[in-house]
C-alpha cells in the first residue's frame, strides 16, 4: 500500500468523525441564529434564562430584590475591561466593595471581534470563562442583537442616555466616547502639533504612526475617518481620510509600527493620535518620564461611542444587570470621567450640576466633536479597511 | 524489512515462520497518540472545517463562497508573502542554525558553552511577539541603541546610508530569525552530537579536505535530520502572527494576520473565510510535508 | 548508521578520498575550524544581545532607575502567574514526552509507513489559530460526556492538553532526531533477545539514550508555556503570559523590565533542568554506546 493509499485510509475517518461530531453537538451552536434566537428583543437564546427585563424592575424598591438576587450568583465576568481604560480598574474594585461579589475578568486585551467570538464559544458553558457582560464598538450592538447574542435590559437611568447611542429595545446602550487626540513624547517632539495639517509638516518625518492596523483597529479606523473632517471630507464621505493618510505616507511621515506607550517613551513613534481617555492615562503612567503631550485637534474633532450589553448566555444575569445599574449611576459615570473618559450621562448630570468642577477640568476641551450616526460609521469603516491597502498602498516592501 | 518485521513484533517466532504483516498490534503502539490528538486537537477542530464551509452573513448557510474568497488579490498576496518569509527565514534558519550548532558542539569551543547555548536556544526560540519586535524596534529603530550610536560615532545613518530599515520584509525576516535560529540549534543538536568526532579524524587521516568531509560524510548524514527541521522552522514562521503585526502593523499582509482580523478585530467580521484561510494554511503545511517526505526518503538512502 | 553494509555512498566516499589526494595522506590540521567556530559563536551572540542589551537600556531610563525592576518583583502576581506557568509547563512535558516517545519509537521501528502522517499531525499545530483551538476546545468540551470547561479543574486539564498538543511539533522532532542517531533497531533486537518486554526496553534502554532529545524538546516546551497567552486567557488560567500582555496596556518600562525577567528565569529554569538531566546519569555530554556497532 502506498503511502497516499494508507494516508487516505487513515485520515478519513478521523476527518468524518471530526465534521459529524462537531456538526452535531456544535450544531446548536453554530446554527443560524434565525433557530437559536427566535426572538432576540424578547430575550436570550435556547440554553439562557429569560432575561427580557426592563429598567422599571430595578427602579423603586425592586433594586433591593436585584441586589439580593445578584449577590446569590456569587460573581461576575468580565471581557476586554484593561485597567487603565476609562479607569477600569476603580470601577472594579468599586463594584467589588459595594456590593461584595467578586469580579472574573476574562482578556483584557480582547477587540470587539474577540468578545462576541467569547459569547458564541461559551454558548453551552456557564463555566468562569463565559463573559456575562461586553464593552464593544458601537457597530457590534446591532450585529449582536441580530445574531442573538445579547439580552436587552434598560438602566434605571435610561432615559439619560442620548436616543443616538442607544438600541431602542435596550439590546445595546452607549457608555462613555471620547475624542480622538495628539498624543506626543515632548522630550523628542518639542512642539507638538496643533490640528491635522501640522502631521504633514516634513519636521515630523519618521514619527507618526497609528495606534493598530486601520483594516482590524477600531481606533486606527477611526482616526483616519477623523482625518478627513479636517481635510475637506465630511461624515459622510471618508475617503479624504483615506488621502490624507496616503499624503501622510507619501511625505514619508508614517510609519508602519503599531504605536504603544512603549514605542512611544522610546521614541520609535513619537506620535500617535488615540482617545483622550487613552493618552490622558498614559500621560498620567508616565508622570513626566517622558513628557506627554495630548492636544485635541482644533479641527476634525472626532467623538467615537462605545456600547454596552449582557450577553444572552449570562451565568450571572441578575450580577450583570446589577453591575449595569452600577456603570450608570451617578457613581460609576464619575469614575468613568475620572478615568478621563466622557460617560454618556455627562450631559444630563451637567445639567443636573452633579459634576464636580475638579474633575471636568480635567477633561480637555472637546467642543464641536462630531458623533457619527450607525450608518455613517458602518460606511465609513467599510470603504477604509477595504480601500487602506490600495491607496495608501504597503510602504513596507 | 517485512522479515525484519516479523521478527520483531514475535520475538520468540522462529525464522522459519513466512512473514505476515501485523500491523493490527503495532497500531497499540500509537494508540494514545491518536487518541490524544483525535481528543484534543481533531475535535475542535472539527468546528473549524465546518466553519470554513459556514457563510457568517448569512445565517451560517452552507457555501463554498469562503474557499472562493481564497482567489482574491489580498488573500492570495498574503498566502505568498507567508510563504515566502516562512521559506526564507526557514532555510536562513537551517544554516546558520546548522552552522552555530555545529561550532558549539564540535567545533572545539568549550565544554560549557555547549550548555549555555542550548539552554539560551531554549528562551530564545519563544522570545517572539511583541517583546521580540519591540526588542528590535529599540536596537535599530529610529532611535535604537544600534542606530543612535552608529550616527554619533561614525556618522553613518542606518537608514539612508546604509539602506537598512527594519520596518520591511528583510527587516522582518531579520526579526523572525531570532527564534528561528535556536529552534534549528536545539533540534539539530542530537543528530550533529551523533556525528562522531572519530569520523572527522578519520577523513583527516585519510587526507580529505574540510570540504571534502563535508561534502561527503557529515552533510549526507545529517541531511535527513536537517529537512525535517527546516520544515518544522517553515511551520513555526507560518504560524507566526503577534511579532509581524506589531512590527509593520499588518502592512505586510500575512494569511495568519488577515485570520486574526477577521476573527478578532473591531470590525465585523467574517469568520467562515477566517476558517477557510486555515484550511489553507492546513493544505500548505500537507504539501510541504510530502516534499519533505519525498525529499527525506531520498536522503535516507545514504544512511541504510 | 551501521557500518556492517557499506552503501554506494560510503564506497563513493572512500574511493574519492583516494583517489583525489595526489600526494600521500597526511593528517590535515583542521586548526582553521577553532577559529571559524569562535566567529561564528561571537557573531552569534551579537545578533541574540544586542536586542536584549537596548530592552534593558530602555527599562532602566524609568525614574528612579532600577524602578520598573523592582516594580516587577512587587507585583504578587509576577510571581503567582510565573510559578503556575512553570508547573503547568513541567506537567506537559511529561505528558507530551509520554505520548510522543512511545509513538516515534513505534513510528520508526514498526510503522514507518505512518511517518507522514504522525508529522503532519504534529505540525497542525502552527496552523490552527490558538483562538480558533481554544474557542473549538471550550465548544467541544462546554458539555456531553467530559465537560472539562464548565470547572476549574477542568479547565486545568484543558490547558494542559492544549499545550501538549502544541509541543508536539518540537518534542517529535527533537526525539525523531534523537532516535534517528541511535540505532534503535539494534538496540530492541538486544533487548528482546535478553527478554525484556517492550515496555522494559523503552524505560530503561530508548528513554535513557534519547536524554538529550527529550531535553531540546523540554526546553522548547517550557518556553511555550511560559510565553503562551491566547489558549490561557481565554480559559481565564492565572497564568505568565495573559499577566505579560496585561501590563503592556498602559505602561511602558514595567513590560520591557518584565520580558528581561521572565527571559532570565526561564533560562535559569532550564539550565537547572539541564543539570538535573546530566547528573542523573552521572556523565555529561551525548555519546551514546551502541553496543559494539561503532
Amino acid at each position: 500500500m502506498t503511502t497516499k493509499q494508507s494516508f487516505f485510509r487513515l485520515a478519513a475517518p478521523f476527518a468524518m468523525a471530526a465534521i459529524v461530531v462537531s456538526a452535531c453537538s456544535g450544531g446548536g451552536a453554530t446554527q443560524s441564529p434565525s433557530s437559536s434566537a427566535a426572538a432576540p428583543s424578547t430575550g436570550g437564546g435556547a440554553s439562557a434564562p429569560a432575561s427580557a427585563a426592563t429598567g422599571s424592575e430595578a427602579a423603586g424598591g425592586n433594586m433591593d430584590k436585584l441586589i439580593a438576587d445578584a449577590k446569590a450568583e456569587g460573581g461576575l465576568t468580565t471581557i476586554a475591561l484593561p485597567h487603565s481604560w476609562c479607569n477600569y480598574g476603580e470601577v472594579i474594585t468599586g463594584f467589588t466593595a459595594k456590593y461584595g461579589i467578586p469580579i472574573n475578568e476574562l482578556n483584557p486585551d480582547a477587540g470587539s471581534g474577540d468578545e462576541v467570538e467569547a459569547i458564541k464559544a461559551n454558548k453551552d458553558n456557564k463555566g468562569p470563562q463565559a463573559p456575562d457582560v461586553i464593552d464593544v464598538g458601537l457597530s457590534f450592538g446591532p450585529q449582536a442583537k441580530t445574531d442573538g447574542l445579547i439580552a436587552p435590559y434598560k438602566v434605571s437611568t435610561w432615559d439619560d442616555i442620548p436616543d443616538t447611542a442607544k438600541d431602542a429595545d435596550g439590546s445595546w446602550y452607549g457608555d462613555y466616547y471620547g475624542v480622538l487626540a495628539f498624543e506626543t513624547n515632548k522630550a523628542v517632539v518639542p512642539t507638538p502639533p496643533a490640528d491635522w495639517k501640522d502631521l504633514l509638516d516634513p519636521s515630523h518625518k519618521n514619527q507618526i504612526a497609528l495606534s493598530g492596523d486601520p483594516r482590524v483597529s477600531n481606533q486606527a479606523i477611526q482616526t483616519v475617518y477623523a482625518a478627513g473632517l479636517a481635510n475637506g471630507g465630511s461624515l459622510d464621505d471618508a475617503q479624504k481620510g483615506l488621502d490624507f493618510f496616503k499624503q501622510l505616507n507619501d511625505a514619508g511621515n508614517l510609519v508602519p509600527t503599531i504605536a504603544k506607550p512603549g514605542t512611544i517613551d522610546q521614541g520609535a513613534t513619537p506620535i500617535t493620535i488615540r482617545w483622550t481617555y487613552n493618552a490622558l492615562q498614559h500621560k498620567k503612567d508616565a508622570n513626566g518620564n517622558p513628557e506627554i503631550d495630548v492636544t485635541v485637534p482644533a479641527s476634525g474633532r472626532f467623538a467615537g461611542v462605545y456600547v454596552q450589553a449582557i450577553s444572552a448566555f449570562a451565568p450571572h444575569p441578575n450580577a450583570a444587570k446589577l453591575w449595569m445599574e452600577y456603570l450608570y449611576s451617578d457613581e460609576g459615570q464619575l469614575l468613568w470621567l475620572k478615568g478621563f473618559c466622557n460617560p454618556i450621562r455627562y450631559e444630563a448630570m451637567n445639567a443636573a450640576g452633579k459634576i464636580p468642577a475638579d474633575l471636568a477640568a480635567t477633561l480637555p476641551d472637546t467642543s464641536g466633536a462630531v458623533f457619527p450616526t450607525l450608518d455613517q460609521l458602518n460606511k465609513a469603516t467599510d470603504l477604509i479597511t477595504k480601500n487602506w491597502d490600495s491607496v495608501v498602498g504597503a510602504d513596507v516592501k | 524489512m517485512t522479515a525484519d518485521v516479523a521478527t520483531i513484533s514475535e520475538p520468540g517466532a522462529s525464522m522459519a515462520r513466512p512473514a505476515r504483516r501485523r500491523f493490527s498490534w503495532s497500531f497499540l503502539g500509537v494508540l494514545p497518540f491518536f487518541l490524544f490528538t483525535l481528543v484534543f486537537l481533531v475535535f475542535p477542530v472539527g468546528f473549524l472545517i465546518l466553519g470554513s464551509f459556514q457563510d457568517s452573513a448569512n445565517g451560517n448557510a452552507l457555501t463554498l463562497g469562503n474557499y472562493a474568497d481564497l482567489t482574491t488579490p489580498t488573500v492570495a498576496r498574503a498566502f505568498s508573502n507567508s510563504i515566502e518569509i516562512s521559506l526564507v527565514t526557514a532555510i536562513m534558519g537551517a544554516v546558520f542554525g546548522l552552522l552555530l550548532a555545529y561550532a558549539v558542539i564540535l567545533g572545539g569551543l568549550p565544554k560549557f558553552l555547549r550548555t549555555f547555548m542550548m539552554t539560551f536556544s531554549g528562551v530564545a526560540s519563544n522570545f517572539a511577539g511583541i517583546p521580540l519586535a519591540l526588542a528590535f524596534l529599540f536596537t535599530v529603530g529610529n532611535l535604537g541603541l544600534v542606530t543612535v550610536w552608529l550616527k554619533s560615532t561614525f556618522h553613518i545613518d542606518l537608514v539612508n546610508d546604509l539602506g537598512f530599515k527594519i520596518l520591511s520584509k528583510l527587516g522582518l525576516e531579520i526579526v523572525y530569525l531570532y527564534f528561528q535560529l535556536p529552534l534549528m540549534v536545539l533540534i539539530i543538536a542530537p543528530a550533529i552530537d551523533g556525528l562522531k568526532k572519530e569520523w572527522r579524524e578519520a577523513s583527516e587521516n585519510m587526507g580529505a579536505s574540510p570540504r571534502q568531509y563535508w561534502q561527503y560524510v557529515a552533510l549526507p548524514i545529517l541531511l535527513p535530520s536537517i529537512l525535517g527541521c527546516t520544515v518544522l522552522l517553515f511551520g513555526n514562521a507560518f504560524g507566526a502572527q503577534a511579532t509581524a503585526y506589531q512590527l509593520t502593523s499588518g502592512q505586510i499582509p500575512l494569511v495568519t494576520l488577515l485570520i486574526g482580523a477577521q476573527i478578532s478585530g473591531d470590525v465585523l467580521h467574517n469568520p467562515g473565510l477566517a476558517y477557510a484561510m486555515a484550511m489553507g494554511m492546513v493544505v500548505i503545511m500537507g504539501v510541504s510535508i510530502v516534499l519533505y517526505s519525498i525529499l527525506q526518503r531520498r536522503s535516507e538512502r545514504w544512511l541504510r | 548508521m551501521t557500518l556492517s553494509g557499506p552503501s554506494l555512498g560510503t564506497r563513493e566516499t572512500l574511493s574519492s578520498i583516494q583517489s583525489s589526494a595526489a600526494t600521500p595522506p597526511r593528517p590535515r590540521r583542521f586548526g582553521a575550524g577553532k577559529v571559524i567556530s569562535w566567529v561564528v559563536f561571537l557573531l552569534a551572540m551579537l545578533y541574540f544581545f544586542l536586542p536584549l542589551l537596548a530592552t534593558f537600556d530602555f527599562a532602566m531610563k524609568a525614574k528612579p532607575e532600577w524602578a520598573a525592576f523592582t516594580n516587577t518583583f512587587k507585583d504578587a502576581k509576577f510571581f503567582g502567574t510565573l510559578l503556575y506557568s512553570f508547573t503547568i509547563g513541567l506537567i506537559t512535558i511529561v505528558v507530551s514526552t509520554l505520548i510522543i516517545v512511545p509513538t516515534a519509537y513505534w513510528v520508526r521501528l514498526r510503522l514507518p509507513r505512518l511517518r507522514p502522517i504522525v508529522e503532519f499531525v504534529t505540525l497542525m499545530p502552527f496552523v490552527i489559530p490558538p483562538i480558533v483551538m481554544v474557542f473549538g476546545l471550550i465548544k467541544s468540551f462546554s458539555k456531553g460526556p467530559l465537560p472539562l470547561a464548565a470547572s476549574d479543574q477542568g479547565n486545568h486539564v484543558l490547558l494542559v492538553a492544549a499545550y501538549t498538543i502544541l509541543s508536539f511539533p518540537y518534542m517529535y522532532r527533537a526525539v525523531d532526531s534523537g532516535l534517528r542517531t541511535i540505532d534503535v533497531k539494534s538496540l530492541t533486537e538486544a533487548g528482546q533477545s535478553l527478554g525484556s518486554s517492550t515496555f522494559r526496553i523503552l524505560w530503561s534502554v530508548i528513554f535513557p539514550n534519547l536524554r538529550i532529545a527529550i531535553l531540546s524538546g523540554a526546553f522548547l516546551t517550557l518556553a511555550i508555556v511560559i510565553g503562551e497567552f491566547t489558549i490561557a486567557v481565554y480559559l481565564n488560567r492565572p497564568a505568565f503570559g495573559p499577566y505579560l500582555q496585561n501590563l503592556g496596556q498602559n505602561k511602558s518600562y514595567e513590560p520591557a523590565a518584565v520580558s528581561l525577567i521572565s527571559f532570565g528565569l526561564t533560562w535559569i529554569a532550564m539550565a537547572f533542568i539541564a543539570l538535573l538531566g546530566r547528573t542523573s546519569q552521572g556523565r555529561g555530554g551525548g555519546q551514546v554506546e551502541v553496543g559494539g556497532a561503532h
